[in-house]
This record gives structure tokens, sequence and C-alpha cells, in this order.
């Protein structure tokens, strides 16, 4: 059954590599089921499980490195419903592997940052359970060696993001998100963490239906799920586009990542997300649901572009996928500019890092060097993962230290927070990409070389449009860490000192975990360029092997112009994401760290600045358009037609008279059943003479 | 001669044995032995018969499919998964009535009578021989007679045992009929002799030959409650002790299929005639009237009596469309064993609440979710897998029958009807969720007030653990289940021979 070449690569043997694939993924699900007997056990049980499982889980997925590393992959399935040819498997290829230890590891630091975050809470069993279904699901994702088997831990995802989301389940105002009593279009944005629960479920949905929708067409086409026989047999991809159907397919599939990692249009229910716990958040925003998305893409990317080989071309699918990244990034970024609540400005923050992510994806299929963005994206997924799960953390210990979930309520708390502080820096100096010393800048400058590279028609706008996110993604990060610890203390922060509850330092168990992500950014930051050029060389191998991509010569021949340890970057992409740093981090200085000029009196100064802040505020009023035209107007519908045809056409007319049938035949029926032996007996006999009737005629 | 090593042998002895024991065993100890006791020694033989005919199955000792020996007895897979599914069901019966039987008399006569109908059972699935076939067909009848009026003193259960009990005795006798005629056709009563003889009939014969295969669809019919044979089914189920009612649904049903698909459906394959439309109307028939009657009812025993007659009408489906689809015998079969644990555990759910709470009336089902748990769970679960929800054991053995009804259309213009049995199946399966979903509304969203938990019975506990596993493990992984039944189905070809 084991059909690993990991036995090359050295550590682990075949069978033995393919025992510890399926157990990443089944580990987590076994803690979640053992978590309510821990739970039992002992309060604090549970919490350790959860970490033992955690850990289990990780250092599985990193024995699967060594052999991932030398581009071998492990492939093994097992029967699963053999009357209709379906079989389960995981496939641990670098990139599944990859995933898996950046999912693993992340979430293992989550877990350890929420034995302290949710000290004291009264579910914690049920949060317990849910974090380790989640992180389950989401390895199930990574491992799975086809679509069906993928969709089933997309599914889990999407489940335990319900209810991990709507953890807090009692609705209390704390748990609320958004500014009481706000409205945009008439319709307030303010919201319960039931209510966010629902949206993101059902918006998720939105997309989860397409995907399926497209998985079908394909299966229809090519009889098979699986990834390994999708690349091997491409003659169903032949078909499918002489009948016009394959890019249509590809975008369906597409739309279930959209729908995961809160692409525009489907974006909205992002920011209500951050009703969960902050421990959630950054599982959700770093390691677990967002990312399934890029990872689809970056599963199923190189197999459509594969297939260009044959001639079959599916440059939409990579057009679509490039502009709804870019769209996103854009989008996004700016709403981060103006909301004054942290863990939304971070929301807004992953949505647009991610729409980085599809661009390089999506550009990555539009030019002849697959291998630059698509290891860009790639790259660009592990670095966002770290500083992201640091930044929410963080986020996280100044809710619990300020009581407050507005930046507004902080301030000043550079002193009582020395720790959270650094470590913000650090992480949010990777975010905005500060030159040469973290991960951030080296993905992003990936991104940025690739677009610019590709030659594509496209390329010019997609990289001004990035190069514009970059300045506003500066930007906001240096404006939330003014505001929360540059500047006076708020009146929220003296209101508490006066009343004696002076703002602490988090406990070791919260700042340990975004401390070491923190530390890493910078220490993997220092490095980033080898890192990089380790992972390319990798994946060059990779799709290679896989799918028979091979790149074109790298024709940027300005790359050799820059001297020393920077020769092979791209000198206009490097001096646009310098720059780009460079001002947007200045612009922040002066209003939020320096103060040297106050925002609200800028905003003030000119009716054009007052426009631009308040539809940033209103979210562009995109959230209030869906819930117009997909939540209020279907409501009004609903209502009519149940008020002037569900109780006039169906009541009285339809079910009373399907009611009155069922009844009818249900009592003619009961009604024969006397009781009485001799009418069976009777009825036994006339059943003999039936049966005999029919046979003879 | 039969090999006295073969998997039927052994199992009747070993059950023999010890249902025969097991009354002399209480006369010889009088008054001092308790009901577990015989209750464990049962157990063990029913486990050990279990495990014997498992391991020999799945060690490859036995032929796979239907095999039609000289013999009276044939040492096949289809014999031993009829077999494994009875005996699942007499260990069910058996561990769902410890807890019941306390309050009564006569413990080891009880377990014994259910012993006995366990070899009953077990043997009309192995008979390739009508006379063997009858003799089994008694043995496992008759003891369900008595257990049906074990409540001695109790109308309703004695009206229960004499209403089955007549219709019983006309079974039989219409069965016996057939068998006659059948000789007298052929000169033998070995079934492959019948079959061959069947197969080159005179044409003058022919009707005759029709008469006796209409005569063992009612036989058999009365067993699988096929419409218009399942008058005594309700009223038989609704009296009787739970636990009998869970042998009598899950476990003798079965016989009856099992025996139709060895004589009703290879003779008529034999006489190579549109047979198979009869089934198919008796099927609709079957599933609609008991869906539509269950819909009616208020009493929790009763309306699954109903819904047992529903299902019969599903499983005839893969009879019916068995000569054009391969997958029609292995449907029938899969859900056979399905039915037999999600019928047996819902009955036994009944049992305990009997024994607990003393009601089977729906209104006073309301707010059992609190006060008996596991029970209502493992009612729950067998309740939506009956239904056919996803993923339990019943949404795939459905699937796999309602796509050999759709294959058989496809496959023979002979059966372009047979498409339209999917399409009552489904209706079906949508109205029973009615009345399901009903039982479970009741259970958890009425009687918000009934906050007491009631001490569950842990041997009913034990079932409902044990089929919650069965339905829901096969339910995500259906595959070893539905191998198995491929296995074992007897394969038909159109319009040739089964003959060997």
């Amino acid at each position: 059954m084991a059909a690993g070449e990991a036995a090359a690569a050295g550590l682990l043997p075949a069978a033995a590599a393919a025992q510890a694939a399926w157990l990443v993924w089944v580990l987590p699900f076994a803690a979640a089921l053992i978590m309510p007997a821990a739970g039992r056990a002992a309060p604090r049980a549970a919490g350790y499980a959860a970490i033992a499982f955690a850990l289990a889980s990780a250092l599985l997925a990193a024995s699967l490195l060594p052999g991932a590393l030398s581009a071998s992959e492990v492939h093994d399935q097992i029967g699963w419903i053999d009357a209709i040819g379906l079989k389960a498997g995981v496939l641990a290829d670098p990139l599944a592997v990859i995933m898996a230890n950046v999912v693993g590891w992340i979430s293992f630091l989550i877990i350890i940052y929420s034995t302290g975050y949710m000290k004291g809470d009264r579910s914690l069993v049920r949060f317990w359970f849910w974090m380790m279904f989640f992180i389950g699901s989401m390895q199930l994702i990574v491992l799975s060696d086809n679509l069906l088997q993928l969709f089933f831990g997309w599914e889990g995802v999407g489940l335990a993001s319900y209810a991990l989301i709507s953890f807090w389940y009692r609705d209390k105002k704390k748990d609320h998100v958004g500014r009481e009593g706000r409205r945009a279009l008439g319709l307030l944005d303010y919201y319960s963490p039931t209510h966010a629960g629902m949206k993101a479920f059902i918006m998720t949905k939105v997309g989860d239906v397409m995907m399926i929708a497209g998985m079908l067409l394909i299966f229809a086409f090519a009889g098979t799920f699986g990834f390994k026989e999708l690349a091997g047999d491409t003659a169903w991809a032949a078909d499918m586009a002489a009948a016009g159907l394959l890019v249509p397919a590809a975008v369906l599939l597409f739309g279930g990542a959209v729908g995961k990692s809160a692409q525009f249009p489907l974006n909205e229910w992002l920011l209500e997300a951050m009703t969960g716990p902050t421990a959630v958040s950054a599982l959700i925003h770093a390691a677990t649901m967002v990312k399934a998305g890029v990872f689809l893409v970056a599963r199923l990317g190189p197999l459509f572009f594969a297939l260009g080989a044959a001639g079959i071309l599916a440059d939409q699918f990579f057009e679509v996928v490039a502009w709804v990244g870019a769209v996103t990034a854009l989008l996004l970024a700016t709403q981060g500019m103006v909301n004054p609540e942290i863990k939304k400005v971070l929301a807004y923050s992953t949505g647009s890092q991610i729409g980085y992510m599809m661009m390089a994806l999506g550009i990555a299929g539009l030019s002849d060097r697959f291998t630059d963005g698509y290891t860009a994206g790639f790259f660009h997924l592990m670095s966002h993962a770290m500083f992201k799960a640091s930044l929410f953390m963080a986020a996280g210990s100044l809710l619990h230290a300020v009581g407050s979930r507005f930046m507004t309520d902080m301030g000043g708390l550079r002193r009582s927070m020395k720790k959270t502080y650094a470590f913000m820096w650090a992480a949010g100096l990777a975010l905005m990409g500060a030159p040469f010393i973290t991960t951030g800048f080296w993905s992003k400058d990936a991104i940025f070389a690739a677009v610019y590279e590709s030659g594509n028609a496209w390329a010019a706008p997609i990289f001004a449009i990035a190069v514009l996110t970059a300045v506003i993604t500066a930007f906001y990060t240096t404006r939330m860490i003014g505001m929360v610890f540059f500047g006076p203390k708020s009146a929220h922060v003296l209101r508490m000192e006066s009343a004696g509850r002076l703002v602490r330092e988090a406990p070791l168990s919260m700042w340990a975990p975004y401390g070491i992500l923190a530390a890493l950014t910078i220490g993997i930051g220092i490095i980033g360029f080898s890192v990089e050029g380790g992972m390319h060389h990798l994946f060059v191998e990779y799709l290679d092997h896989s799918f028979g991509i091979r790149d074109a010569e790298d024709h940027a021949v300005a790359a050799s112009a820059l001297p020393g340890p920077l020769a092979g970057l791209n000198p206009v992409a490097l001096g646009a994401s310098v720059a780009a740093f460079s001002v947007g981090i200045g612009l922040g200085y002066v209003f939020y760290v320096g103060r040297w000029a106050d925002p609200a009196r800028f905003v003030a100064s000119s009716p054009v600045f007052y426009g631009i802040h308040k539809l940033l505020l209103n979210r562009w009023y995109l959230n209030a358009m869906v819930y117009w035209g997909f939540v209020v107007a279907p409501l009004w519908l609903a209502r009519g037609v149940f008020r002037y045809f569900e109780r006039t056409a169906i009541d009285y007319g339809m079910n009373a008279g399907l009611e009155k049938a069922v009844g009818w035949s249900a009592r003619v029926v009961q009604g024969t059943q006397t009781g009485v032996a001799q009418s069976y007996l009777f009825v036994f006999g006339a059943g003999i003479l039936f049966v005999a009737l029919v046979l003879l005629v | 001669m039969i090999d006295p090593g073969s998997t039927p042998m052994i199992v009747v002895a070993l059950l023999g044995t010890v249902g025969v024991a097991l009354p002399l065993i209480s006369v010889a100890r009088g008054e001092r032995g308790s009901n577990s006791f015989y209750a464990a020694i049962s157990l063990g033989a029913l486990a050990a018969a279990i495990g014997y005919v498992g391991y020999q199955a799945a060690a490859g000792n036995v032929a796979p499919g239907a095999l039609l020996s000289a013999d009276v007895v044939s040492d096949d897979a289809f014999g031993g998964f009829f077999a494994i599914a009875m005996l699942a069901v007499a260990i069910m019966t058996t561990a769902g009535s410890i807890n019941y039987m306390r309050r009564m008399q006569h413990h080891a006569v009880y377990y014994s009578l259910i012993l006995l109908s366990a070899i009953g059972m077990v043997l009309v699935a192995y008979s390739t021989d009508l006379v063997m076939l009858f003799v089994a067909w008694e043995l496992m009848s008759i003891p369900t007679y008595v257990l049906a009026g074990f409540h001695k003193r109790n109308p309703s259960s004695n009206e229960a045992a004499i209403k089955y009990f007549l219709f019983g005795a006309l079974a039989s006798a219409v069965i016996i009929y057939g068998i006659s005629i059948a000789y007298g056709l052929t000169g033998s009563t070995n079934i492959a002799e019948v079959v061959r003889g069947f197969a080159a009939l005179d044409p003058s014969m022919v009707p005759l030959a029709l008469l006796a295969a209409g005569l063992f669809i009612a036989g058999f019919g009365f067993k699988m409650g096929l419409v218009p044979f399942h008058m005594w089914l309700p009223d038989a189920y609704e009296g009787s002790p739970p636990p009998v009612a869970a042998l009598l649904a899950a476990g003798t049903k079965k016989a009856g299929f099992a025996a139709a698909l060895r004589v009703v459906v290879m003779g008529a394959v034999a006489l190579n005639l549109d047979w198979t439309l009869a089934l198919g109307i008796i099927a609709v028939m079957t599933m609609t009237v008991g869906n539509v009657a269950a819909i009616m009812q208020r009493n929790l025993a009763r309306m699954l009596a109903y819904s047992s007659i529903g299902h019969a009408g599903y499983i005839l489906i893969g009879l019916a469309v068995a000569p054009f689809s391969a997958t029609g015998s292995t449907g029938a079969m899969f859900h056979v064993l399905n039915h037999a644990v999600m019928k047996g555990a819902a009955f036994i759910a009944v049992a305990g609440i009997v024994t607990t709470l003393a009601v089977t009336h729906l209104d006073k089902l309301k707010g059992l979710g609190r006060r008996m748990p596991i029970t209502a769970l493992g009612l729950t679960v067998s309740l939506l897998a009956l239904a056919g929800v996803p993923p339990l054991n019943g949404f795939w053995s459905k699937l796999v029958l309602f796509g050999s009804a759709i294959d058989a259309g496809s496959a023979s213009a002979a059966a372009s009807w047979a498409p339209w049995l999917a399409v009552a199946g489904v209706l079906n399966s949508a109205l029973s969720l009615a009345y399901y979903g009903w039982i479970i509304r009741k259970m958890y969203f009425e009687g918000e007030e009934e906050k007491r938990v009631r001490s569950e019975p842990r041997s009913v506990v034990a079932v409902m653990v044990f089929s919650m596993l069965f339905m829901v493990g096969f339910g995500v992984y259906p595959d070893p289940i539905i191998q198995f039944a491929e296995f074992a189905a007897p394969a038909f070809s159109a319009g040739a021979g089964i003959v060997p």
C-alpha cells in the first residue's frame, strides 16, 4: 500500500512516514474525543492533554520534514468505499509537509497561550474540544490526497470556526464587536458572537457550495478526486476544455477558497469573526481557517498550470485569482487605516495579506516562471503565519490587561507592558516589511519581484496596487502600535489606575508563545534571503517532479546589477518595497508615534478627507450592501411571500389538502387493521390469490 | 453426507446443547437459579457461535455466494452472512432482556427459547433442501409463538401470541403446500433439483410451478411482513414483550428474506419469467402502507412495527431487481444486516423504556432525552439510521438498494419500471422521516420541566452503545460490510440458470 519514496531520503522508512502522516491529523481528532473525559477527570487535565496532543502532532509533522526537504513524497492509500471506487489517503509532499509544520507548530504555541488566556472560563472542555477539532480538520485538509477527503476537513474547519466564533454564546455586551449604535446605510454595525458565528458559517458556505460544484464537475470528467491521479492522466482536462468547462470548474473551486480565505466579495465575515476568544482569532488567522483557501490554490494551481504543456490553457483562472487577490489586498488594507478596534485592524490586515498570497499564486500561472510566484506566495503564507499569530496573541494580552477592544481605550502602555511592546514592534515590523531583517520583507519583496517580472499584461496595474497596499500596511501597523503604546494614557486606563487596577504584563504562558514567534520572524528574517532561495530550489524540484513544470531561464538580467549579498534581487521590486515601507512608517510616525499632527483634525480639515474616512469606516458600504441585498431584502420578500402566498395558497389550499389526503389514507390503512383475526386471515387468503394472479397473468 | 465439522453443524450442536441444557439446569437448581446466570450462559453460547461463523468466513473456509449442493445444508457465505446478522440480533435480544426479565419467572425457559429460535433462523439461511428449510422454519417459529405470549396473564400478550400463531400456522400450511407442488412437478425436494426441474418443465405444467412460487411468496412474505400478509404484525409486535418484538422484527423477519432469496428468487430465475414485476408491486405497496400507517401511530412499539413493514418493502426492491442488476441482492443483504441492528436497537430501547418507566405512548416520551440520556441517544441514532440519514449505515444500504433499481432500469428493457421503485423508496424515506423526527422531537424538545435522571438498565445501555458504534462506525466506513455482502450475495445473471 505504501507507495513512499521517503526511504531514499533517509530519516524515516516509508511505512513509518506514512503512519506519521496519518497520525498528524488523526491525533488532534483523538484529542478532541477524549476532551470530555479528561475534563471530567480534572479540570486542568484537558488543557494539558491538548498541549500534549498538539505537540505530538507537530513533532510527527516535523519528522516528515527531512524527507520533504529532499523533495521526496509519501503517498499512502486505503480503501474507503470500494463500491464506488473511493480511496482515502495521505499525500505528504513538500507543499503539504511544510504547511503541516506551519499549522502544527503555530497551533501548538497558540494552545499553550490559550491555557493562560482562557483560564477560569466556564466551558473549557467545549473550548478544547473545538480547538483540537479545528486543528485536526486543518491537518486533514493539508494532508489529504484527494479533493473529497479534503472537503471533509474543509467543512470541519467551517464547523469549528462557527462553534468558536460564537464560543461566548451568551452574547454579553463585552463580547460584541463594533461600536454600539453606529449605523451604516441604516443598518447597525454592531454584532453579537452568535450572529458573527452564523455570518461566518453562511458566508463561507456560499463558497463551499461553489467548491463542491467544481469538485463534482471535475469528478464527472475525471472519475477521480485524487490529486496524483488528476495530475497523472490529463485526458479529463482535454475533455473539459473541449466542453468549455475547465475554467468554470477551476473558478468554482476557487470560490471555495474565496469564502474560506475571506477574499472579495466574500470577505465581510472575517471582521465579525473577532467575537471569538483571541486565541481562536490567532488560530483562524495564522494557522487554520483562512490559510486553507491559499493552500487549496497552492494545491490546485500547479495542476492547472501544468496543463499548459499539453496546450490546455487556464489563464482566465489565474487572472481571476490574481485580481481577486489584488482587489482584496487594497480594499481591506484601506479599511484597516481607520478602524478603532485592535483586533479588527489585525483582521483587515489578514485579509489584505492573504490577498497578497492569492496575487502571487495567480501571477505565477500567468508568467513563464511559475516557481517564482508560487514560492513567493507560499513563503508569504509562512511568514504571515508567524507574525500574525504573534500579533494576535499580543493583542489578546492587551485586551486582557486593559479590558477593552478599542485602541482609543489604550495608549501609553509601553512602560507597563514592556515585553508585549517589544514583541509587537518585532512582529509589526515584519508585517510592514521592514527591509532586510524581517521575514515579511523577504516574502513581500519576492511577491513584488514575481509580479514585476511576470511580463503579463496585467503586471503593471497589479504591481501598482501591491506597492500602494504596502504603503498602507506600514501606515496602519504604525498607527496601531502608536495608538496602543505611545501618547498619553487614555481616560479608560487612567480610570482603571485610579481604581487601583494597574495595567500589568501578561503571564509567562501567554507572552512566551508570541515572544517566540516574534523572535523567529526577526531571526529567520535576517537569513530570509537564503531561506527563500532554499524554498525556491525545493519547489523547482517538487514542481518538476510532480507536475513536470520547468521554468524558463531567468530573463531578469537586471538582477545582477545589484552588488554583493543583494545580487539576484530585482532592483525595482527592492526599491519599491523599501520606499513603500519608509513612506508608510513615516506617515504613521508623524500622526501616531511622534504625534506631530492630530489625525482627527487632519480628517476634519477637508470634506474630501472626511468623505474618504467615512467611506473606509463604513467598510466601503460593502457590508451594508451585502446585508441589504442578501439579508434584509430576502427577509422582506420572505415575509411578503409568507403573508400573501403561504398563508393563503399553501396553508388553505395545498397543506390542508395534503394533510387531509395523508390523514385519510392513514385512516383507511388503520381502518383495515380491525384487530379481528378472522378478517386478517381473509386478507391473507386474498393476498395469495392476488400474488398467484399477478404471476399467472 | 454433510461434513460434521461444517459451520451449520457446529452452530446447531453448540446452541442446541446449551438450549436444551438450560431448562434442565433450572430444574436441578430449582429456585436458586438467577436470571443473569442463564442470560450469561446463553450469551456465551451465542457469542461463541457468532465467533465461529465469523472465523469460518474470515478464514475463507466457506464457499462464496450461495451454493446449491445436493446436501440438505451447505456451508456457504450466504448462510454465514445471515447467520451473523441473526445471531447478532439474538445476542442483542438476550442482553436487552436481562433487566426486563428480572421481574418475571421462568428465566431459563425464556433464554432457551431464544437459543432454539436462533438455531432455526441460522438453519433457514443454510438450508438447500425444501424439507430441511421447512423444519428449520418451524424450529424458528414455534419458540417465538411461546415467547410472544410469555406474559401469561397479560391479555394483549396472549392476543399477540394467538394471532401470530394463527398466521404462522396458515403460512406453514401454505409453504408446505408449495413444497408439495414443487415435489410433484420435479420429484425432488432438493432446491437445486427443483430449480433444474423447473427450468426444463413441460409448458403445460408452468402454471402449477407459478402457483408454487406464489405460495412460497405468501408463506415467506408472512414472516417478512409483506403487504397484504402483514396484518398480524403490528398487533403481535405491540403485544409481545419488547425484547421479543426485537427478535421478531430484526431476526425472524430476516429469515424470511434468506428463504426468499434461496427459494423464490432462484426458482423464479430458473422459470425465466417476468416474476419481478409482482415483487416490485408488492415492494411499493409494502413500503407505502407501512410508512403511511406509521404516521398515525401513537404507540412507539406499534410505530416501529409499521416502520419495519416499510423496511421490508425497501429490501424487497433488491429482490425484485436482482436478475437485472448485480448489486440488487448485495443491497438487499446489506440492508438486512443494517436493519437487523437498527431495528433491534430501537426495540431494545423500547424495552429499556418499558422496564424503567412502563410507558410506550408517544406523549409519555416527553423529556426522555433528559430522563434516560443514553437510551434516548441510542434510539435517536437508530431512528435516524432507519430514515437513511448520512453518515449512518442505513444511508449506504438504501443507496445501494435504490442505486440497483436505477441500474436495473438502464441495464434491461424488461425492467424499465425499476427506477420507479427507487422513486417510491426515496419518497417513502422522506415520509418516514416525518414520524421518526416526531419521536426525536418528543424526546428532546418537549417536556422542559422533566429533569429527573433515571438510572438506565445497564444491559440496555450496553446494547445501545454497541449498536451506536455499529451504526456510526459502519456509516463512516461501510466498506467491510459491503464487501462481505458482495462476497455472500448469490450471483444471478438474467435468464441464465444459477444451477450448479
